[in-house]
């Protein structure tokens, strides 16, 4: 016998939510998920009328639905707000351009400008590049370091006053356990706000409207509406470590779906003690954007790649900060330590 | 797009390949029976000193415990409490000045009950563990579970019956002192322990029929094992609490290991009580006012534990509990254990790091100020709310 | 060819459950061209004392990570872990961790 939508009552139920376990039909189910986020975004107000809002756009499903979510609700409830797609093309052979095609697709679909920045422009290395220098270890640090001032650098071209990210619960939790396992204080503190505050030159205000969309509802949405995007894993496979946090946050939700979410609130109620060591916020010298050190992650690791000492970037040198930004030469033994490079 | 946003710096310590037959790191010469944390190897008798020592120290530092005070030691049977029971006796049995100076008791809560043991088997535990609580020479209670219905609502509640302490150590020693004395309590005689010991213990191992079916009635109401596991944790404490306060105790030691207190902030974060996370897993918890539990053995990791009490002919008695021989997927806690042993296999830094992450966080409000209104509180774990309704919080 | 040999088990920390309780085992195993090894010890204990639920004792082919191994009273990653080659008489406990205290 069929099953009644739980909230409507009048149609046949298509799908039971994750996050609630009700059973609903499409059209509930599309106006649950587009009402949740339009409260996410009123709540925290996490944008004003007239603004230019970049979305961090891959192709991928997150930022297609994002991008769907945002236009329609920006005219359901006329938040008055400029919408254009940012798009990052880290020079990885056939795995990027796929994707670009498909954001392409979406300029189309969604009616939305379209601007794509590359490594190559900004930086003068693509992945593929980076990777023949420097292995399949710690490319990731370079992809997501660079990733993350790509954007901003595009956004400021555009005048674009804040940018979001596709960010959706299970990767907010993700990494909230990730913190937790690795002991990164400081990211555990800042990691669940929804919304990061511009502090100093260069870094554009960024927020994650999904932050309370579950993954499975992102993909169900996306299958319902038939919306296009692209959905391959980075051909340089990523961190194995994450994975263990992954497939441990997967299992927990298969015990308790609330887990996800759970997890957040957890992570927006722990605070760090008084007297704890905290990195505190500068600018880089040499490029402006703001960093804890003296030199920001970017322009180490560019200097790395630039002089054939990948290790730069990687682990703790910071001493050698100093003796990179006066241009003093290294010592051959610290240019031994840099140069190593396990494959 | 790759989610992956920023990386971590520090890279990770894989488990080296096993080394056979060294020599200890610290003696350098015996040869080495265990390795620890990452790495450490250590012979038999630097083993047991470096044991020892850390429980001193762990008490040392933290100056909680006063001298002459009486210190409820929750035994579970399991092997991280029974270490801790046979480290107190240690610690107070030594001659040197050094000596730990304070009154233990024992208590044991019979979960036999919940756990799906009959009477027969219930009793046969009980009866192992008095064995080895006898011949320790300390009060025991042996308490079940069922007793937890004939708490007095006033469980529920903080009790601040004396002036906070003064800032210093020796300060709050000697208001301790002075309280005692006026309440008549010196040192009290060997016999009059003993008397009180065979009281006590007949009191309360007793429990009724119509409670014995009302606790069979409330843990099947409970349709997940997370939920049973969570409820029994808060009724565990709720039990050992009253016991304390009513038998004079002031602390309770509760013998939570390194791993398992790394497991339980996991469970916490994944169950939603990232506000109570600092309570539940820091040394010392005085959410209850008047009686302050600590957790000596926070310092230990379950395979020192596992070797020492092996090495030193440690007694302990395994009780199966809700979770034994369930699946890895069957509650929330058990996955938890699952992952975060699977993973210290693989990265032996994991426990203390998270470990350590635990020492440097807080609680969103301090649950221990007198001055925060009881409404404020959560009625069953006593931390402070951490919910408003209605409201999105970011 | 080498002689059938003596090896004395123990289990404890709860592992014991999986044994039909009985914590002490005197087994002889039997004889083989090559020396046994803890890896083949582990393969013999499943296929012949272990009672139930393989996979709370065995992972793969190591033990279920939360179980300690003492070989002669000593931690097992000093003798060699799964590669440590088995001698008459001696002694193996396997003591489980998990849920204690």
């Amino acid at each position: 016998m069929p099953i009644q939508c739980s909230s409507c009552a009048k149609k046949r139920a298509v799908l039971r939510r994750p996050k609630t376990g009700y059973s609903l039909c499409k059209s509930c189910f599309f106006w649950a998920f587009e009402e949740e986020i339009h409260q996410t975004i009123v709540s925290a107000q996490l944008f004003n009328r007239g603004e230019t809002v970049g979305i961090g756009a891959s192709g991928g499903k997150d930022s297609t639905v994002l991008a769907h979510v945002l236009k329609v609700l920006n005219e359901r409830y006329d938040y008055g707000l400029k919408l254009l797609l940012l798009s990052v093309d880290e020079g990885i052979t056939g795995y990027r351009d796929d994707s670009l095609e498909t954001v392409k697709r979406n300029q189309q679909q969604y009616d939305l400008p379209l601007t794509i920045v590359s490594y190559e422009e900004l930086y003068g290395w693509t992945m593929d590049a980076i990777v023949k220098q420097v292995g399949l270890k710690n490319n990731c640090t370079f992809c997501g370091v660079f990733r993350r001032q790509a954007l901003d650098r595009g956004a400021m071209m555009l005048n674009v006053d804040k940018i979001c990210t596709g960010h959706n619960a299970d990767d907010v939790a993700e990494t909230v356990l990730m913190n937790v396992l690795r002991g990164d204080i400081a990211r555990l503190h800042r990691c669940t706000a929804i919304s990061t505050t511009s502090d100093g030159e260069g870094a554009i205000p960024r927020c994650k409207p999904l932050k309370y969309a579950y993954e499975k509802e992102i993909v169900l949405y996306a299958y319902f509406k038939k919306l296009d995007y692209f959905s391959t894993e980075c051909v340089y496979s990523p961190n194995a470590y994450r994975g263990h946090a992954r497939t441990f946050l997967k299992d927990l939700e298969a015990v308790r779906p609330s887990a996800i979410m759970d997890i957040i609130h957890s992570g927006e109620n722990l605070s760090v003690k008084e007297g704890v060591k905290m990195p505190v916020q500068g600018t880089c010298s040499r490029c402006g954007y703001i960093s804890s050190q003296a030199l920001c992650k970017s322009c180490v690791l560019l200097e790395g790649l630039n002089r054939g000492l990948p290790k730069l970037g990687i682990g703790k040198h910071h001493r050698l900060h100093d003796k990179i930004l006066t241009q003093q030469a290294l010592t051959q033994q610290e240019e031994k330590k840099l140069k190593a490079m396990d494959f | 797009m790759c989610q992956v946003d920023e990386e971590y710096n520090s890279p990770l310590e894989h488990k080296s390949l096993p080394a056979v037959s060294k020599k200890c790191m610290k003696c350098k010469e015996g040869t080495a029976v265990l390795i620890i944390r990452v790495g450490d190897a250590f012979c038999r008798s630097c083993f047991k000193e470096y044991f020892i020592h850390k429980f001193r120290a762990m008490l040392g530092k933290n100056r909680v415990i006063f001298p002459g005070e009486k210190v409820l030691l929750a035994v579970s049977g399991g092997p991280a409490s029974s270490c801790m029971l046979a480290q107190v006796q240690e610690g107070l049995s030594r001659d040197a000045p050094k000596k730990l100076r304070f009154m233990p008791g024992i208590i044991y809560i019979d979960e036999g009950g919940v756990c799906g043991q009959n009477a027969e088997e219930r009793e046969k535990a009980v009866v192992q563990l008095e064995s080895i609580f006898r011949m320790t020479g300390f009060p025991y209670h042996i308490v079940p579970l069922e007793q937890v219905f004939t708490l007095p609502e006033s469980v529920l509640e903080p009790v601040y019956s004396r002036e906070q302490p003064g800032s210093s150590y020796k300060a709050a020693v000697d208001q301790h002192i002075r309280t005692e004395v006026t309440r008549g309590h010196g040192e009290p005689a060997v016999e009059e322990t003993q008397d009180a010991v065979g009281r006590l213990s007949l009191q309360a191992s007793t429990y009724k029929p119509e409670h014995k079916l009302a606790l069979e009635g409330l843990f099947s109401s409970l349709k997940t094992l997370t939920a049973k596991q969570d409820m029994l944790q808060i009724l565990r404490h709720h039990l050992i609490l009253h016991t304390a306060r009513i038998n004079g105790y002031s602390k309770v030691m509760i013998g939570d290991s390194c791993t398992r207190l790394a497991i339980k902030l996991l469970t916490n974060i994944s169950l939603g009580r990232g506000a109570a996370l600092a309570a539940d897993t820091a040394f010392s918890d005085s959410r209850y006012g008047d009686v302050v539990m600590v957790r000596p053995m926070r310092d230990y990791s379950s395979k020192e534990i596992g070797f020492y009490n092996r090495l030193f002919e440690v007694q302990s008695v395994f009780i199966p509990g809700l979770d034994t021989k369930t699946a890895d997927k069957a509650s929330i806690q058990r996955l938890t254990e699952s992952f975060v042993v699977k993973l210290q296999a693989d990265f032996p830094s994991t426990v203390s790091t998270v470990y350590r992450t635990s020492e440097k966080l807080h609680t969103a409000c301090p649950p221990q100020s007198s001055t925060t209104e009881a409404a404020a509180k959560c009625l069953l774990c006593l931390c402070a709310l951490d919910t408003k309704a209605g409201k999105l919080q970011h | 060819m080498a002689a059938p040999i003596a090896i004395h088990l123990e289990f404890g920390g709860g592992a014991e459950l999986l044994f039909d309780g009985v914590k002490e085992h005197h087994v002889t195993l039997p004889s083989q061209s090559e020396p046994w090894d803890v890896k083949q010890l582990l393969v013999w204990i499943r296929e012949n004392l272990l009672k139930e639920r393989p996979e709370l004792f065995v992972q793969g082919d190591s033990v279920r990570p939360g179980i300690l191994v003492l070989i002669n009273d000593a931690d097992w990653e000093l003798m060699g872990e799964l590669e440590y080659q088995l001698q008459d008489q001696d002694n193996i406990v396997f003591i489980s961790t998990l849920h204690g205290g």
